[in-house]
């Protein structure tokens, strides 16, 4: 055994009922997190997840599992932010160690615009709740000085942002969490159950049908990441939504010694050390839109070598194990939830490769969406009719990459 | 310090000796050292049990690494996991190396060498790659590209008919109580260890032994091993079921080969070939009973009984919650265990977790190799910018001068009162030609393009189809059939893919040209900046917003009559080649007027006081010409253009913000403070400025509307602030629309000026080249004949790139196009290489296939810096654009 | 990733050197007007299968190349 090994959790499965009060299609983290809260908050557990393959093995288990609310519009701040003290309270709530640390996040800027850019976000952040502060070069290299300020001679840091309740936790940990929280109080998961197609009674939705045959429900959630485009479809609805890959890669176990979250601005990734002593490291979406989830060199290769040119001492870490996933992005780089305009239809996507932090919040304000038939305010600008209300939100900048 | 011996190397810092041919392990082994303090050794790379840090990179296999003097070794698991390594600076990254074949072979066992040979009888051209010659293969990607790690360099192979894996099949680790003892290895390890001499002591097999050694057999079911550090006995049941004990130095355990098919199951769709050992099907060992069956993460059996218990059955769902696999060996001792054990639970076989790259390990500076930042172009005056002190930044894509002066505001003055240069050469410029031209322009752009009269210029907005500003800049009318754009800096690149974007699926009769890199730019304004002009002899009278061509001390330019600043501004458009001159000439002609340079800080403070916004700073993605207030710049009246029904469509939605004009007392807010009406957020500052002249703070910032009014009175950072009209200074555009009027005999000879021979383009060595480009009809283009010194480079259909005279208007008047465009380039720096020498970086740098005809043509990215090669049998021509020319000399020369 | 993208005029180069461009379609069933508009400005088709799409070939002869591609796997058919 190891110190990481899952001691706590019990899964409890059960076979498939002819219908439910809600079914939600997706196991992942925000399918999770929805019937969590649903069973905890509002006390709904007539409730099924249908998940095709195995619960959290989608992006809400290939994230790089960062925590934060520092975006760059009020909107995304307060949302994230509930997020962010969700997280903080998750292991009291569940019982169950999900790892959570708070680290720091710091973003580094490397040109002017850049850092007019993190002073903007420190900004907002602390007006809406979020914790930024503007550091010069100098507080940066207190915060982490491995970081090599003059970025190998070619991209010198002029300044960033610094987020103290920047966090990680461990993402199976936390699918797991909310999973057994959801089962125990009779949430129904299943695992292996393809949804193939809606059960609709006029422009009302009634329920799925899956592979292994109909399930009636009184509402339908989507929370599945990927493939939501196929299933929007299957109840009439166009949406904004392209599905692209999104890699990572990790180095071999190291004694724990690097304690922030660091990314850059222009120089596009991001690095933390995990628990278990690996240096996690990511980078942006690939431009174009996919499926494979096969890695690809070029993405190793250039986002490795760009980690490096700020933190030198990775060069000589070797390197364990890439992956990928792949992301639901919006035009607007904000998510979307809410009501569809199809009854009994309710939808959770666009969540990019921001998913995994907004996992609490979005379970929370979804289950409460679905519960009172009203969209909670915290989430309601992030409505899918946001686009022909011309609301958008857009936060590209903030977006980043983790 | 005492010297080393040809033959030790330093263990834990005690130097150990070693024989020649020893790999680490068997150094370390016959020094009595294990390198994981135990765990049963393979020898083939597949089991985490001999790993240690070798010259300070951790998790080397050291089965697989030849000892050579002087190495250190640090064993790991004894102290628990490596620290970080402490590098501070840049170190050493491991070249690359670019190499194309038709067949890749993994793996020079008999299967691989007979594979290799096949093939290479069948005239094909043949690379091999075989762990055991120091060549790790990391992964085989898309492509298909085969990575290997070598210690000299990381090879990226491109195969382009097929790989074959031979890799051959490792040996299954045991699983039963104390295999974590030293002391066991596999049958294959203990014949190999012997050959090398290290002592195995008495060895007891179990299961099938060792071919070459002399053991002891211990027949029947492995139980367990025995010992306290080193295994002293180990213990089977017979068939008749008793445990019979076997004391040993060694336990060499032979049960069975599963295929190293990591590779073969990450190789998608390229075809591959699975030879030998490495294709037999995997054959699942019995299920384990006890013991540890993931060594890297300390998982045993008796976990996986724990794990399955609390309802985790996937296979992904195993790993996960118990991290076996996980470790640096990455399942390739536990997965065959793991799907016993699963298999034996769950009466179901479950497929090994996904294979992902790395199969074998290589440091982040290895995997680096051949990588290389994307480069920031730098304009032809850069060196001007660096000689005169400037601070450089990045912006819109370029390096581009912050500010020259250390004095405050000393630019800002000698724009608002006398007269300053600016460097806008990185402003996105564009040829459009062809009897459609206006109509390509009248669908792209919301304004009337058919009122532009030829010699004016008109500022413009670029929408998408969401109605969202894209992009702002110009339309300049040379005719009703030719027309040059120009662009932001930023926003050039997206630009032109929008219009040829546009223009293709149109099916519009046009040429396009893009003059951005070869045309420099300098903006020559202030009040006194027409007396500059007259000194450098231009007297043309010069309308606001009108353009001419004229000859400026002694360049050639267009020059465009506008202004950014507010003040009376001319932009000089010239060739490349001759902004160095234009610009010290300008500086010396008016050295009397007190001409100063200015950068950008000033500039966006000079524009910010006019309201000029900035798009990409003052602009987000969902910016409408109504939110950014410049409606007047759409003509809904015109019968369509990108964006218009969306211009419409939104503009029946009430309006929720919009970006306004805003003053304060000094000192002045910083961009990015938010803004507040009643102490209800209200939006935020984009651009702040203290004005000098006006002596307040001037602002930009997106403003809500409350009850559908914009507030006039609002908070700033907790400070009043007004709502204003944007125009802060000059509202009425008096200083930048003045009529000049032309100075008879104001021009001053030429100044003489220090040459600058020799140092090439930013001091690089490298030329510039003389060539004409030439955008023409595909068929007018191909069928012209051009004069027979020139090197003629087809760099699209309708494009040609002719090297070895500058002279558009001779050249173009070759091609049968009336609507062709060229245009002198000097915009390319080129280096004369021999094959060899090319050869060598196309090896370093070039992830795609040179064409082996000469001579050739090709173009694409070495190093990330596009190039041209012309390729001739005795010589290859390397062509870049010279704003890239510093990369060219640091990463491909 | 690292496809490789078949430019009809340079040859074969890695998808860096490119940049991707989509094909909006909007479904012939959407009959609004502004539906169509909003379809068309932010509605994706999004298929994971054989589409068509447009690549610019930025380090190469900068002129666009219209591809088949499937998105499911990568697997490139044409291009032109």
């Amino acid at each position: 055994m190891n110190e990481f090994m899952e001691r706590q959790v019990k899964l409890t499965w059960h076979e498939p009922k002819a219908s439910y009060d809600v079914v939600i299609v997706g196991g992942g983290g925000h399918g999770l997190s929805t019937a969590y809260h649903l069973a905890t908050r509002h006390g709904i557990t007539n409730v099924a997840v249908l998940e095709r393959k195995y619960i959290g093995g989608g992006n809400s288990g290939r994230n790089t599992t960062v925590i934060r609310a520092n975006y760059g519009i009020p909107e995304a701040v307060r949302f994230y932010q509930r997020s962010v003290e969700l997280y903080q309270r998750l292991e009291e709530e569940t019982g169950r160690w999900i790892m959570h640390e708070r680290k720091g996040l710091l973003w580094l800027a490397h040109t002017e615009a850049g850092v007019r850019a993190e002073r903007a976000r420190a900004r907002v952040n602390t007006a809406f709740g979020a914790e930024t502060l503007f550091v010069t070069p100098g507080e940066i290299k207190e915060i982490a000085p491995e970081v090599d300020l003059t970025g190998g001679g070619q991209w010198p840091v002029l300044g960033g942002s610094y987020h103290p309740q920047g966090a990680t936790a461990r993402h199976d940990r936390v699918n797991w969490a909310l999973a057994e929280g959801a089962m125990e109080r009779g949430v129904h998961i299943h695992q292996r159950t393809a949804v193939t197609d809606l059960l609709k009674e006029g422009d009302r939705v009634t329920g799925v049908m899956t592979d292994k045959g109909p399930i009636h429900a009184g509402a339908v959630v989507s929370a599945v990441g990927g493939h939501v485009t196929a299933l929007g479809r299957m109840a009439g609805l166009r949406l904004p939504i392209r599905t692209h890959p999104l890699q990572a890669f990790v180095t071999n176990h190291y004694a724990l010694d690097f304690h922030p979250i660091v990314a850059s601005m222009s120089l596009l990734f991001y690095a933390s050390q995990t628990a278990r002593g690996e240096m996690l490291i990511g980078a942006e979406i690939d431009p174009q839109p996919s499926y494979s989830y096969r890695s690809g060199h070029h993405f190793l290769q250039s986002c490795a070598f760009r980690a490096m040119t700020l933190l030198p001492f990775l060069r000589r870490l070797r390197i364990l194990r890439q992956w990928t996933g792949v992301c639901d992005m919006s035009p607007d780089y904000s998510p979307i939830m809410g009501k569809t305009g199809v009854e009994n239809f309710y939808i959770t996507t666009g969540w990019g490769t921001w998913g995994f932090k907004a996992i609490p919040a979005g379970g929370e304000q979804m289950a409460e969406l679905i519960a009172t038939g009203e969209t909670p305010e915290l989430i309601a600008p992030f409505a899918l009719d946001r686009f022909a209300r011309d609301r958008t939100l857009a936060d590209r900048g903030s977006a980043g990459t983790h | 310090m005492p010297t080393q011996s040809q033959s030790s190397l330093i263990v834990d810092d005690e130097p150990i000796h070693f024989d020649p041919g020893d790999t680490l392990l068997t150094a370390l082994l016959k020094a009595d050292r294990h390198p994981t303090g135990g765990g049963c050794l393979c020898l083939g790379g597949d089991c985490p049990h001999c790993v240690a840090t070798v010259d300070g990179v951790a998790y080397v296999r050291t089965c697989q690494t030849p000892a050579r003097p002087g190495m250190t070794v640090e064993r790991e698991n004894i102290r628990g996991y490596p620290a970080l390594p402490a590098d501070r600076r840049p170190g050493p990254v491991a070249p690359a190396q670019n190499l194309h074949c038709d067949v890749v072979v993994i793996g020079q066992g008999q299967a691989g060498r007979t594979a290799a040979a096949d093939a290479r009888a069948d005239g094909k051209t043949v690379i091999t790659l075989d762990a055991q010659a120091g060549q790790e293969v990391i992964g085989i990607y898309p492509g298909p590209l085969v990575v290997a790690r070598t210690d000299a360099a990381t090879l990226h192979v491109h195969p382009r008919d097929e790989i074959v894996i031979a890799t051959g099949a490792a040996e299954t680790q045991p699983v039963a109580p104390g295999n974590q003892l030293a002391g066991i290895v596999t049958a294959r390890a203990a014949d190999e260890l012997a050959a090398a001499g290290v002592n195995l002591g008495k060895v007891v097999a179990v299961g099938a032994p060792p071919e070459t050694i002399d053991v002891e057999h211990a027949s029947g079911e492995l139980i367990r091993f025995e010992g306290d550090a080193r295994v002293t006995a180990v213990i089977v049941r017979d068939e008749a079921g008793v445990e019979r004990r076997h004391a040993c130095d060694t336990v060499a355990v032979g049960l069975g080969f599963y295929p190293r098919d990591m590779l073969a199951r990450m190789s998608g769709d390229f075809p591959v070939r699975v030879v030998g050992d490495a294709a037999t099907e995997a054959r699942i060992p019995p299920c384990p009973l006890a013991g540890t069956v993931c060594h890297c993460t300390g998982v045993a059996v008796e976990d996986l009984d724990f794990i399955w218990a609390q309802g985790f059955h996937e296979m992904e769902l195993v790993k996960r919650a118990t991290l076996a696999g996980t470790g640096t060996c990455q399942g390739g001792a536990c997965i065959p265990h793991l799907r016993s054990f699963l298999a034996d639970r769950g009466a179901e076989l479950q497929p090994a977790f996904t294979a992902r790259p790395v199969t074998r390990q290589l440091t982040i500076g290895e995997v680096s190799a051949g990588a290389f930042h994307r480069p920031t172009p730098r304009t032809p005056l850069d060196d001007i910018h660096r000689e005169l002190g400037a601070q450089m930044d990045r912006m819109g894509g370029w390096w581009r001068p912050w500010q020259y002066s250390q004095v405050p505001d000393e630019e800002y003055w000698a724009v608002r009162t006398g007269v300053s240069l600016g460097d806008v050469s990185t402003l996105g410029k564009m040829q459009v030609s062809g009897p459609d031209a206006q109509e390509l322009l009248e669908r792209l752009y919301p304004t009337k393009v058919s009122t532009i009269k030829p010699g004016r210029s008109r500022y413009v907005l670029l929408l998408n189809e969401a109605g969202y500003v894209l992009d702002d800049g110009l339309i300049c009318c040379d005719s009703a059939s030719r027309y040059t754009l120009t662009f932001t800096s930023g926003g050039s690149t997206t630009a032109e893919l929008w219009v040829r974007d546009w223009a293709d699926s149109w099916g519009l009769d046009v040429r396009i040209l893009n003059q951005t890199m070869a045309l420099a730019a300098i903006n020559v304004t202030g009040p006194r900046a027409g007396e500059l002009l007259a000194r450098a002899g231009f007297q043309a009278p010069l309308p606001y917003m009108g353009h001419t061509e004229a000859t400026v001390a002694g360049v050639t330019c267009r020059v465009f009559r506008l202004s950014f600043t507010g003040e009376l501004s001319y932009e000089l458009h010239h060739a490349a080649a001759e902004a160095d001159i234009l610009w010290r000439r300008l500086m010396a002609l008016g050295a009397e007027l007190g001409v100063k340079p200015h950068g950008l800080q000033a500039l966006t403070r000079l524009r910010l006081e006019k309201g000029h916004i900035l798009i990409g700073q003052d602009t987000d993605y969902d910016a409408t010409p109504r939110r950014i207030n410049h409606e007047w710049a759409v003509k809904l009246d015109k019968p369509d253009f990108v964006g218009r029904r969306a211009v419409i469509r939104t503009n029946k939605i009430p309006l929720d913000r919009q970006l306004v004009g805003l003053e304060t007392a000094l000192p002045a807010p910083q961009e990015g403070d938010l803004i507040y009406c009643d102490g209800q957020y209200a939006g935020y500052i984009t651009s702040s400025s203290p004005s000098p002249v006006l002596g307040k703070a001037v602002m930009l910032g997106w403003l809500e509307l409350f009850d559908g009014q914009l507030p006039d009175a609002v908070t700033v950072n907790g400070r009043p602030a007004r709502r204003v009209p944007p125009h802060f200074y000059d509202p009425d555009s008096r200083r930048a629309r003045i009529e000049v009027t032309p100075r008879a005999n104001a021009a001053q000879p030429l100044p003489e000026l220090t040459p600058r021979s020799g140092r090439g383009v930013h001091g690089t060595g490298l030329a510039r080249l003389a060539a004409t480009r030439i955008v023409a009809r595909p068929a007018a283009l191909s069928s012209a004949a051009w004069p027979d010194d020139l090197i003629v480079l087809p760099v699209a259909p309708d494009e040609a790139l002719l090297l070895g005279r500058n002279a558009p208007d001779e050249l173009v008047a070759r091609v049968g196009d009336p609507h062709a465009l060229a245009i002198g380039d000097t915009s390319f720096v080129a280096a004369e290489l021999t094959p060899e020498a090319a050869e060598a970086i196309f090896q370093r740098t070039c992830e795609w296939e040179i064409p082996p005809d000469r001579p050739a043509f090709a173009q694409g990215a070495l190093a990330d810096i596009p190039v041209k090669l012309w390729l001739e049998a005795e010589r290859v021509l390397l062509i870049a654009p010279a704003p890239f020319a510093t990369d060219v000399v640091e990463r491909l020369l | 990733m690292s496809l490789i993208i078949p430019c009809p005029h340079c040859g074969a180069r890695p998808v860096q050197e490119f940049v991707y461009g989509e094909i909006p379609v909007v479904p012939d069933d959407l009959t609004d007007p502004d539906a169509r508009d909003v379809d068309r400005a932010f509605m994706r088709a999004n298929p994971e299968g054989p589409t068509v799409e447009r690549w610019f070939h930025a380090y190469g002869c900068r002129r666009w190349l219209t591809l088949e591609r499937d998105t499911h796997n990568d697997e490139i058919f044409s291009a032109e």
